[in-house]
């Protein structure tokens, strides 16, 4: 706890530092929620994806910004008052493993999603009783006016296996 | 001693990968599968036996050694251990359900490893003692149960994997903005050192940990499925398989339960308000306790009047359970409402005990119960491929066991003498009359008769009157009938001799409380 506070008396001299980086995860946070409120299912993973580094970084900024390596030298520990709090970058570190698996798993979804439902447009999937294979592959996500490279390139993808899927689904099922 | 409080974990783990390799061998992977679902039984028994003979009924695991601050301890007491033994059951059933009730095909492709994944995540949330690790555990189970919600991966199952996924990847990031203030603010993450510090620091350095801590409720009320976070229980339970969605609404469900009891009662409940609304040296609990009662009140409500709604058996039994955890938190308001002004002992025979042990006692009974149901609603979809009640009909003519378990889970549910769920019910009436709360008793009353009304619903176009077309030609595997009639007997036997249970519950509960034996427990018994 003491290392803690003495990390944060030394922030208290980097006013700058600490100023930029509050700015800049304001910033992240506001343009993740503004992505998480789309319609667009590739927007929202973007907007989740952006959510979590943000909080990343705010839990880096959590251990205190300044001190130098924490290092634990043969026969001598650095004095807890100069280093950077480790436990924080740790905690990061797990974390980031663990947002890579999220966000790998909430992008194949989304591509589910787009050949089950041809679309992933979030008001669509909620409204109408989604039809199985490739039939309903005219989505608006395709005639949108803000369709986006990312969604174009899914639904491109998208119509191409989506037979292949729904074959495989059908055995899933039917076993 | 202390090495079995892993056991459950190695176990769980071990089964999950040991079953990854034995793909080609179906009959060797169930199994194995069910074996490991055993194993874990005798596991956990063998755990609450080490808890309840040790002297204080804390044993402290501290993983490769490091001391309790600073490294992360796994601590198993009364509270742990009767959570760990609902789990333990309910997913040997499950598993046992499994081995017919999911096709063969996804059982080769991925079931088992990502069933033990997601115990193994449920076990890990139960035993931590350190706030960071909890998060990670959560991560294991909710990674593994995403890939169950989708496993057949229909239109609807995407949809609602889609939305499951999706809210409680943002869960997650507010859990881990939570958890980093903490950490800041407290300068610990393990759970008996932050009480420490909670119970010393003055209110003027505590205020940041009330705004935080309510911020990681929230996340505990979304994996408990509490309104206003209930969005995603029904869809996700309709899509996931009938195991799996009995293992959510019985057990993973119940970690959110258990982490606001953990968390609240036993760490949050030492730190005191600053002076405002709820006067002078009121503790966090003051102020939570009129939001748990919202909340339980919000869940009946809603659970129970969409439950009466619904056009088929599954979409009833989802939010039925939305409506039942609300049951499991007003004891919970209850109790936080009555706890003593800060650095006060909690009575062990007062109201704050007795809310816990109602909640504990309802949660076990909700899981026993609620997981039966739905191995039913499994049962009939995985037979007649719907669980529409105009296709339903007649069930207790063409199969009276199935039918006759289902009628037992339902009357557990609506808390009929003598079974378990009597004593649940009771506790929590008991719990709000010594508090004198006609708002909780009326919310209650109110709870009570909609879960009469949506069971009698379903249990008249289901499963009385003569046979439908569907029903009558079909044949229910005996499999399915054996673990819910196992279930039903387990309920009556519960009920009937309900001593135990209450002791066990009461126990969980007195431990829950007991912060400062808690706190020695982990940073000063364990060398």
């Amino acid at each position: 706890m003491s290392a803690l506070a003495a990390a944060l008396a030394l922030q208290q001299s980097e006013p700058n530092t600490q100023f930029v980086l509050a700015v800049v995860l304001g910033l992240l946070f506001a343009i993740g929620t503004f992505l998480v409120l789309r319609r667009d299912v590739v927007r929202v993973v973007w907007g989740i994806t952006i959510i979590s580094q943000a909080t990343n970084m705010y839990l880096v900024t959590m251990g205190g910004l300044a001190g130098s390596v924490p290092i634990l030298g043969h026969g001598e520990a650095a004095d807890p008052a100069t280093v950077a709090n480790p436990l924080v970058q740790a905690l990061v570190l797990t974390a980031i493993v663990i947002g890579f698996g999220t966000t790998a798993f909430a992008l194949v979804l989304t591509y589910r999603v787009y050949e089950e439902h041809g679309t992933i447009d979030l008001a669509e999937l909620g409204e109408n009783p989604p039809e199985t294979g490739v039939s309903a592959n005219t989505g608006s996500t395709m005639d949108g006016p803000e369709a986006d490279p990312e969604a174009v390139t899914t639904a491109d993808g998208g119509s191409q296996s989506g037979t292949d899927s729904s074959a495989g689904t059908a055995g899933v099922g039917d076993d | 001693m202390t090495d079995l409080v892993v056991a459950p974990l190695l176990v769980a783990l071990f089964t999950a990968v040991a079953t990854l390799p034995l793909r080609s061998a179906r009959r060797v992977q169930q199994a194995v599968s069910v074996a490991g679902g055993v194993v874990y039984l005798v596991a956990v028994a063998a755990l609450v036996r080490a808890v309840k003979a040790d002297g204080d009924g804390y044993l402290v695991y501290e993983l490769s050694n490091w001391d309790a601050p600073f490294g992360i301890t796994l601590v198993a007491d009364d509270l742990s251990v009767l959570m760990l033994g609902l789990t333990a059951v309910v997913s040997l059933a499950a598993l046992v359900f499994s081995v017919r009730g999911i096709p063969a095909v996804g059982q080769r492709l991925s079931y088992h490893p990502l069933y033990h994944l997601m115990v193994v995540g449920v076990t890990g949330s139960f035993l931590t003692g350190d706030i960071f690790n909890l998060f990670v555990w959560f991560e294991v189970m909710l990674m593994s149960s995403y890939v169950l919600v989708v496993f057949y991966s229909g239109p609807d199952e995407t949809r609602a994997a889609l939305h499951y996924a999706f809210l409680n990847l943002l869960g997650s990031a507010v859990m881990l903005l939570s958890i980093g203030g903490l950490y800041a603010t407290t300068g610990t993450l393990n759970m008996a050192d932050m009480a420490e510090y909670l119970a010393a620091a003055p209110a003027s350095q505590t205020t940041p940990v009330l705004g935080l801590s309510a911020m990681l409720f929230a996340v505990f009320a979304l994996k408990a499925g509490i309104v206003p976070f209930q969005f995603w229980v029904p869809d996700a339970y309709r899509a996931a398989p009938a195991p799996v969605a009995a293992m959510l609404a019985g057990v993973v469900k119940k970690v959110g339960i258990y982490a606001i009891v953990r968390l609240y009662f036993t760490v949050f409940a030492v730190a005191t308000l600053p002076p405002g609304p709820f006067g002078d040296n009121a503790t966090f609990l003051a102020f939570f306790g009129p939001v748990f009662l919202l909340m339980a009140i919000g869940s009946i409500v809603v659970g129970g009047l969409g439950a009466v709604g619904r056009e088929d058996l599954d979409g009833l039994l989802a939010y039925s359970s939305i409506g039942q955890v609300g049951f499991i938190v007003l004891p919970l308001a209850v109790a936080a409402s009555a706890v003593p002004a800060a650095g006060t002992a909690i009575p062990g025979d007062g109201i704050v005990t007795l809310g816990i042990t109602a909640a504990l006692v309802y949660s076990v009974n909700h899981g026993l119960a609620k997981s039966l149901l739905f191995f039913v609603s499994g049962a009939l979809s995985r037979t007649l491929g719907t669980v529409r009640f105009d296709a339903l009909g007649g069930v207790s003519e063409r199969n009276p066991a199935l039918a006759g378990s289902f009628f037992i889970g339902a009357l557990a549910l609506i808390g009929i003498p003598p079974l378990s769920g009597f004593f649940g019910k009771f506790l929590v009436f008991d719990v709000g009359a010594r508090a004198g709360s006609w708002v909780v008793l009326g919310v209650a009353l109110l709870g009570a008769i909609l879960t009469i009304a949506y069971f009698t619903l379903a249990w008249a176009r289901g499963f009385w009157g003569p046979p439908s077309d569907a029903v009558a030609g079909a044949h229910v595997d005996r499999s399915f009938v054996l673990v819910a009639a196992v279930l039903a007997v387990a309920i009556v036997v519960l009920g009937v001799g309900f001593g135990p249970l209450y002791d066990l519950s009461y126990e969980a509960a007195r431990s829950a409380t007991e912060t400062q034996g808690y706190v020695d427990a982990v940073l000063g018994g364990s060398q």
